[in-house]
């Protein structure tokens, strides 16, 4: 139902970029599209209030700017989900950073036709200028399927262009079609509905063009969002608010018994339209064409009226070459065996490959630190840069390489269209847990790093599946707890050997460890899908993508793309974090108090070093006692820093887990990331004996002071075997990485969700720590 | 391990002649014509949207929980739960 012409249309503005929606089922080629129509000038971004990731990209050919945005692939514009609804609302221009939609690129694959078109017969309904590319016609020839391309273009009425987006062909063609639109032209609608669905469609656009009563609230509630009006640029960039409601959006909203189009659009509840609604709905029913099964009948009519005779399917299915390599691939035996082994390959590659990377970054950051810490004067400025901004900076970079490798690989995988086959093999096991099988390889990534872990969850639809699988994901036992577990078991687990040295009590307790990782994720995550994110499981529906080779292009954009938004949102917080916990540690530095019991002592050996000779056995050892003597200032800094009184005053709370107040502060310390614990229990230990040391390098003297650090004021020895233990199951269980919470707030686009696994890993940290240290004092006291 | 429930007591309608089978009867290789699909209003919906509808034309290539379908040019991966139910018409013996 096309409003009136406008009169008098503006001239065409220059200034304005033809704004190109491009939509299309999963799996038909429509990022490759994308990459190869704007290049490497793509943004990525979120759409406000939802986890979908927001894509878009300009580009000028012809004479002519375009804006494309890459809108989150789909089978049907009927959302089921606050994030499918993110199609529906951006071609509204409900979205008040992205402007509204001035035509449509459809990618198809030619393949799957019938499927394909049913989306495209949606997209009609718009009446927006549309263009199909016939995506894959290589694929679907290869299956016997012949299309007659412009029998079809003329059934449709709309611009087809036949393409293979993967080898770029037909490129060219597709650009001096986009060059050709016209924003003006409206494509007829497909009228594929009965006439009593239309009568009802007719009455509700009429109960809908009445003035609906508008309040300022409405729009303020929600942020981002444009207030309804089908906001739609008419004619040469001239944009205006159409009174009525199009044709297509009373279709939706009639369609839609979820009710999400309808909240959407009208936010505020309207009592008239529900119970219209309702009647339609019934009345519809009653004449034999019940809601929304009308839909699927209706279009899939009209998809076979526009196919017959122009796209021609074999009689008899050939076997291709994807089907001979699934026959492998999906084998239970064969098929588990390879999966198998590209898992062992991608733990390979994320530990091996990754590791001579973090190595040289680690030994770049320090090699900076120090050449700061010579040419700079001490001081909070020299603290801060070094400790806190590059401290910060390390830490971000040295997840770099793990998300580098990790994403290469997922990247590869997914584009040759393996992943899917992996979430088929896994499904099985997973399903047991709630999940399916798509959140197998993200939480076994994040046995690696929690982070590319998380990240590589947007593979998976599910909205609760994806959050159960984020939120279980930092239970997994990541390299990062790895130095703390082996300074402690090297330290307190003794050296027991059972069945002949083929199992060892120190290897036994680490084995523990991961298990008692994953056994938490288990059982989070079925609480979670009871409980918090609980709701009715659909049928798990996975298309298995025709296998191809992987496009390096697409594969090196993705890639760059993570490693880009990780440290651009992820890095930042980081590096805020990591100066908060610097300056919780220096200040108040009050070198008075802290330094002048020590400086009578600092200046006899200051004087000694002097008078001595250089290279004589005496100078050494004075220079020895010093490095000594700046140890223990160094760590009666800590002692007096805010942490450290924050540290004594809340001991109260640690003790019934067996630890004093230099344990809990180092554990604090380690907000950041796990493994800074090593080192600050290095520089909190230092203070009894020898001074500060590097406590990877110096490990069995470090080892050495943990067993005879002792409670304050008291010989009873401080660490024992049930210590060691609850601090090793505090750190299997807790959320002490500030990454991994930065990443989580980053893919669920709230601080919700970072807060709440914040909140309940720590309590089940403090729960197994606590659990395990009364348990092991019971039993071994 | 069935696909899909087998719902033995879902009659198949009345009058109706052809032999309708639950699809997790069909064996590898087997093609059948889908004649009907049961379970709640939205999941036959988003089915059907899928492809998966009265008249399309599938072939198991892997049985069990979830399964491996051949439909309409591709192949889906398919796990249902209780309340779906998808009768088939068999074409063919398998080959």
């Amino acid at each position: 139902m096309p409003p009136a012409d406008l009169p008098a249309d503006p001239p065409p503005s220059c200034s304005d970029p033809l704004q190109v929606a491009l939509l299309g089922n999963p799996n038909t080629g429509k990022s490759t599209v994308f990459s190869a129509l704007v290049g490497v000038h793509q943004r990525v971004g979120n759409y406000p209030g939802v986890t979908v990731e927001k894509r878009t990209g300009d580009c000028a050919w012809g004479g002519r700017r375009f804006s494309f945005v890459d809108l989150p692939g789909l089978y049907s514009l009927s959302p089921r989900s606050r994030d499918e609804l993110v199609a529906v609302e951006v071609l509204l221009g409900r979205f008040r950073e992205t402007p509204p939609v001035d035509a449509i690129l459809c990618i198809v694959d030619a393949s799957n036709l019938e499927r394909n078109l049913y989306l495209v017969g949606q997209v009609l309904e718009l009446r927006l200028p549309t263009i199909v590319a016939l995506n894959m016609l290589d694929v679907a020839e290869g299956s016997g399927v012949t299309i007659d391309v412009k029998g079809l273009e003329r059934r449709l009425g709309v611009p087809v262009v036949p393409m293979q987006a993967n080898r770029g062909v037909g490129l060219t063609e597709l650009r001096e079609t986009l060059a050709r639109i016209d924003p003006g032209c409206r494509p007829a609608s497909p009228g594929c509905f009965p006439p009593e669905f239309n009568r009802e469609i007719t009455r509700l656009m009429s109960l809908l063009s009445r003035p609906e009563p508008a309040s300022p609230q409405e729009e303020s509630a929600r942020p981002g969002r444009a207030g309804f009006g089908a906001r739609r640029r008419h004619r040469h960039g001239r944009r205006c608010r159409e009174s009525s409601i199009p044709e297509w959006l009373a279709q939706r909203v009639l369609l839609d018994t979820g009710g999400l189009v309808q909240t959407a659009v009208f936010p505020q509840p309207r009592a008239d339209l529900d119970r219209e609604l309702q009647d339609a709905r019934a009345r519809l029913g009653e004449a034999g064409c019940p809601i929304p099964n009308i839909e699927t009948t209706a279009r899939y009519d009209w998809v076979r009226r526009m196919l017959d005779g122009v796209a021609v399917q074999p009689s008899e299915q050939r076997t291709t070459a994807s089907d001979r390599v699934d026959r492998v691939l999906t084998h239970p035996l064969w098929g588990a065996l390879l999966f198998v082994l590209i898992v062992v390959m991608l733990f390979q590659a994320v530990f091996v490959w990754a590791e001579p990377l973090v190595d040289v970054i680690g030994a770049g950051v320090r090699g900076v630190g120090s050449w700061l810490t010579a040419h700079m004067a001490e001081g909070a400025l020299r603290g801060l840069v070094v400790d806190g901004v590059l401290g910060g900076v390390g830490a971000v970079l040295a997840f770099l390489p793990q998300i580098l490798v990790l994403f290469l690989f997922l990247a590869v995988l997914e584009d040759c269209g393996y992943l899917a086959r992996a979430a088929y093999l896994m499904d099985g096991l997973m399903v047991r847990v709630g999940l399916s099988g798509k959140s197998f390889l993200p939480l076994l990534s994040s046995f690696a790093c929690a982070v590319p872990g998380i990240m590589a969850t947007r593979v998976i639809e599910n909205h609760r599946d994806r959050l159960t699988t984020i939120l279980v994901a930092p239970l997994m036992t990541c390299s990062a707890r790895l130095p703390v577990f082996a300074l402690l078991i090297a330290a307190f687990v003794p050296r027991r050997a059972y069945l002949g040295g083929l199992l060892n009590l120190q290897g036994l307790t680490l084995g523990a460890l991961y298990f008692l990782g994953v056994v938490a994720a288990v059982a989070v995550a079925r609480i979670l899908k009871k409980t918090v994110l609980r709701g009715d499981a659909p049928p798990f529906l996975m298309e298995l993508p025709t296998y191809k080779w992987p496009s390096v292009r697409t594969i090196v954009l993705r890639v760059a793309e993570r490693a880009y938004s990780f440290v651009c949102f992820a890095g930042t917080m980081i590096l805020a974090v990591s100066i908060l916990v610097w300056a919780a540690l220096y200040y108040p530095h009050d070198r008075d108090a802290v330094e002048g019991p020590f400086q009578t002592q600092r200046e006899q050996l200051e004087r000694r070093i002097a008078a001595l000779a250089p290279d004589t056995p005496q100078r050494q050892e004075a220079a020895a006692e010093l490095g000594a003597l700046e140890g223990r200032i160094a760590a009666a800094y800590q002692r007096q820093s805010y942490l450290g009184r924050f540290g004594h005053a809340i001991e109260p709370v640690f003790r019934p887990l067996g630890w004093d107040w230099r344990i809990g502060s180092a554990v604090i310390a380690s907000f950041p990331a796990r493994e800074i614990v090593v080192a600050t229990l290095g520089v909190v230990f230092s203070s009894e004996s020898e001074g500060e040391m590097d406590a990877t390098k110096d490990a069995p003297e470090f080892h050495a002071r943990l067993r005879d650090a002792t409670w304050e004021g008291t010989d009873r020895p401080l660490f024992n075997v049930p210590v060691a233990l609850s601090i090793m199951v505090f750190y299997a269980l807790c959320a002490q990485c500030v990454a991994t919470l930065a990443v989580i707030r980053q893919e669920t686009n709230s601080w919700r969700w970072p807060a709440f696994a914040f909140a309940y890993m720590t309590a089940l940290a403090y729960c197994g720590a606590l659990a395990t240290y009364q348990i092991g004092m019971w039993i071994g006291g | 391990m069935p696909v899909l429930q087998v719902a033995r007591d879902v009659p198949p309608p009345a009058g109706d002649v052809d032999p309708l089978v639950p699809l997790s009867r069909l064996r590898v290789g087997q093609a059948a014509v889908v004649a009907r699909v049961l379970g709640r209003t939205e999941d036959v919906h988003r089915l059907e949207e899928f492809g998966l509808r009265h008249g399309a034309r599938v072939e198991v290539f892997r049985q069990g929980r979830p399964c491996i379908l051949r439909l309409g040019g591709g192949k889906v991966c398919l796990r249902g739960d209780r309340s779906l139910k998808i009768f088939v018409v068999p074409l063919h013996a398998a080959r």
